[in-house]
């Protein structure tokens, strides 16, 4: 799962959550893939991510540094794409969980692959 | 010298019968015999055993023969030791059935197959058999009557001789037409067998006034069916003549009872056995010797069961003249399931017999049959890439139910996310993604899919919600996408329609064949009984399950189906159903609704 898709996850499906987001990373197995860089999709797809959420992330798989707490609404700076690019789409992680903050219910990745499935009792 | 030759070739056969078959042989006589190198595939008959045993002057009884289907071996059983000695020393190695062929060797061994089967359920309710009810000479004069190869009103069904009287009984639509009766009536012969139905206790109010002759050969049968309900009252009567025949018995709840058809006999078929039972023929040239056997109970109680010998017996050619009584309307029985007048779709079920439904015949049919369906499926469909082409760069893509992936295309410039449930698809998306630059994906279910709201400019949601069982749920998805998508964002959206007649999926040869369509199989789940689909033919309902034939696996068994075939269930889409579902979403507008190649699709705005 890379860092971009975390980004979008949600347990607010869950009965009783209200928000569901972020959901806390806890990573057992972390890959770094290199990715074909393309700054101007990087730049593009900034304005539409929660850019708080995916700099915890990054701090909480160690990949922080150098990576700005806030970013301005001008992407051309070259240095900050590429540490943006490899923080959102190389950085995979492979095996561990992610936590709901609100209810503690916990998501397994196995595989790089993230089960967001609920059963039917934990519907709203 | 001849002796010893014997001996060698005995022991060949012997040795290769425990290497192939693992069956082991003794030199210890025992009540049982090996037929080293005959059995059913190589054609030997009960018939000739019993000719070679009238020459042979000892009193046993004869022995049962066992000869396994496409075996080229086969087993005698003797009811004593010293009979089975006798027969093997004075045959083995010299008998040759065939006076040109070779000779038939044979051992002892200590035990033989046992394929006996012991049917736990009851005769079917409403389903009388009278034997003897005719004579020979009747026979004889209904054989003289009805058995004419060469008329020429008869239509070759499967190669199954069949003449019509009264009305026509048409195989297409499986029933008849009323406002055109045949000139030919049925035959004033038959009219003695109404008062003899009245002696047994069947009391007819008139006589029936449609008839219809089935000859079937040796090898020949019929698919297992239920006659339909509406157009024929609620008995149905068919006289055997010329041959038995053992007719297989299956109910939706999963019991299957064969029964002896004797020839000379009436069968009446009334109530439960009428309406809520389906019943065939196997296409083969003998039947199980089926025997009524008595048992000692658990709690002592003795009583009589049918068991499914090991003993067969050939078929001869069989006569069959199936009685019915005409009638219009809707059909008034008490027995739903099979009933063509009951609506059968799924639209208002319960959430709960919904998502069982889908979990046994979408979620865990999905799984087993995850690597062979993706090994069919590798092309993105032209009017995915169409529109996955028109995304701007930098957009945000899901694909919702994505499947092995396929639709995900190697674009450089935007975020693509695959959304499915089967574990097993996923794997194969996982690792079609790690090739895409920008792609993931996620294992959710659409109807509560952990994604934000409003994080998309694009969703495709390509082949899908047809798999949704009830109108409620298929609302829910589409409600879903529209949560997903930010105003302005679009989606594709697309369903397998029910009419495939602009498509590739109908088989040209299968259209006019009518006869497949005659006999509807069902299968039930959670007490709902769903038609199950012949593939390649036009859809006959909008709630069905779809077989998907899997290579070389053994899964579950399905009655009626082979065990390698899993029923999908799908709910088949009318012209107009899925844009007036996207309607009844508020914050969505369809944009363009086309058919293409069996699918109908939308395109919607978020607004
Ligand atoms: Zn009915």
């Amino acid at each position: 799962m890379k860092l971009i898709t975390h980004n979008m996850l949600t347990s607010k499906c869950l009965k009783g959550v209200l928000q569901g987001y972020p959901l806390a990373i806890n990573a057992t197995d972390v890959k770094i893939t290199e990715v074909d860089f393309n700054p101007e999709f990087v730049s593009r797809i900034i304005p539409k991510l929660d850019w708080n959420v995916l700099w915890g992330a990054a701090d909480s798989l160690g990949h922080s540094e150098g990576l700005p707490k806030t970013v301005e609404p001008k992407y051309e700076d070259q240095e900050f794409l590429k540490k943006a690019h490899h923080v959102l789409l190389e950085v995979e992680i492979e095996e561990g969980t992610l936590t709901c903050p609100e209810s503690g219910r916990q998501f397994p990745i196995s595989k790089g692959i993230p089960n967001m499935l609920l059963t039917e009792a934990e519907v709203q | 010298m001849e002796v010893r030759k014997a001996d060698r070739k005995q022991k060949k056969f012997a040795a290769r019968l425990k290497c192939s078959k693992g069956i082991v042989c003794t030199s210890i006589p025992t009540k049982f015999i090996v037929l080293c190198n005959v059995g059913q595939a190589t054609g030997l008959s009960k018939e000739a055993i019993h000719l070679l045993l009238g020459e042979v002057p000892h009193n046993d009884t004869l022995p049962k023969y066992i000869a396994e289907k496409g075996e080229s071996h086969s087993y005698l059983i003797f009811s004593s030791i010293q009979s089975c000695e006798k027969f093997y020393n004075m045959n083995n190695g010299k008998w040759k059935p065939d006076v040109k062929g070779p000779p038939v060797y044979m051992s002892y061994v200590e035990n033989v197959p046992n394929s006996e089967i012991v049917c736990q359920y009851k005769d079917p309710q409403g389903l009388h058999i009278f034997s003897n009810f005719i004579s020979n000479d009747e026979e004889s004069l209904f054989l003289q009557l009805f058995d004419s190869e060469d008329d020429v009103n008869s239509s070759n069904l499967k190669n199954r001789y069949v003449k019509h009287y009264g009305y026509e009984f048409r195989y297409g639509s499986n029933d008849v037409d009323l406002t055109s009766p045949l000139e030919e009536k049925i035959p004033k012969e038959c009219d003695n067998l109404w008062a003899r139905l009245r002696d047994c206790g069947i009391n007819l109010e008139r006589i029936p006034d449609q008839m219809t002759v089935n000859k079937y050969l040796p090898g020949q049968g019929i698919p297992t069916h239920v006659d339909k309900h509406s157009p024929f009252g609620d008995t149905i009567l068919s006289l055997s003549l010329g041959s038995d025949v053992v007719m297989d018995w299956k109910h939706h709840s999963g019991q299957h009872v064969p029964m002896l058809v004797p020839a000379r006999s009436m069968l009446v078929m009334t109530g439960e056995a009428r309406y809520d039972w389906q019943h065939g023929i196997q296409p083969r040239s003998w039947d199980p010797v089926l025997e009524q056997r008595l048992v000692t109970a658990e709690n002592g109680e003795e009583k009589y069961v049918k068991v499914i010998s090991n003993d067969t017996r050939s078929r001869d050619v069989r006569i069959s003249l199936t009685f019915r009584w005409t009638r219009s309307g809707p059909c008034e029985c008490n027995y739903k399931t099979l009933c063509d007048s009951v609506d059968k779709s799924t639209d208002n079920i319960e959430d709960s017999l919904a998502s069982n439904l889908e979990e046994l015949h979408v979620h865990q049919v999905y799984e087993k049959i995850a690597g062979h369906f993706s090994t069919t499926r590798h092309k993105p469909w032209p009017k995915v890439v169409e529109f996955m082409a028109s995304v701007p760069p930098g957009a945000v893509v899901l694909d919702l139910g994505c499947g092995n992936g396929k639709n995900i295309l190697k674009r450089n410039d935007i975020l693509q996310i695959g959304g499915e449930r089967s574990w097993g698809l996923l794997s194969e998306c996982k690792s079609h993604v790690q090739r895409v630059p920008a792609a993931d994906c996620v294992r959710l279910d659409l109807l509560q899919a952990g994604l934000r709201d409003e994080c998309a400019d694009a969703v495709i949601c390509i082949a899908v919600i047809h798999h949704f069982s009830s109108k409620v749920r298929r609302i829910e998805s589409i409600s879903t996408i529209s949560r997903l998508l930010r105003p302005e964002g679009k989606a594709l959206i697309t369903v397998w329609a029910k009419d495939q007649t602009k498509s590739n999926y109908l088989c040209k040869s299968k259209q006019t064949d009518d006869s497949v369509k005659n006999d509807e199989i069902h299968a039930t789940v959670g007490g709902l009984s769903l038609p199950v689909h012949e593939n390649r033919t036009q859809f006959q309902h909008n709630d069905l399950l779809v077989p998907w034939k899997l290579r070389n696996i053994k899964e579950n068994k399905i009655a009626g189906q082979p065990e390698s075939t899993l029923l999908r269930y799908y709910h088949v889409f009318e012209e107009n159903e899925l844009v007036n579902l996207c309607n009844e979403i508020p914050n969505l507008r369809v944009e363009k609704s086309f058919y293409e190649e069996g699918n109908w699709c939308v395109i919607c705005k978020k607004i």
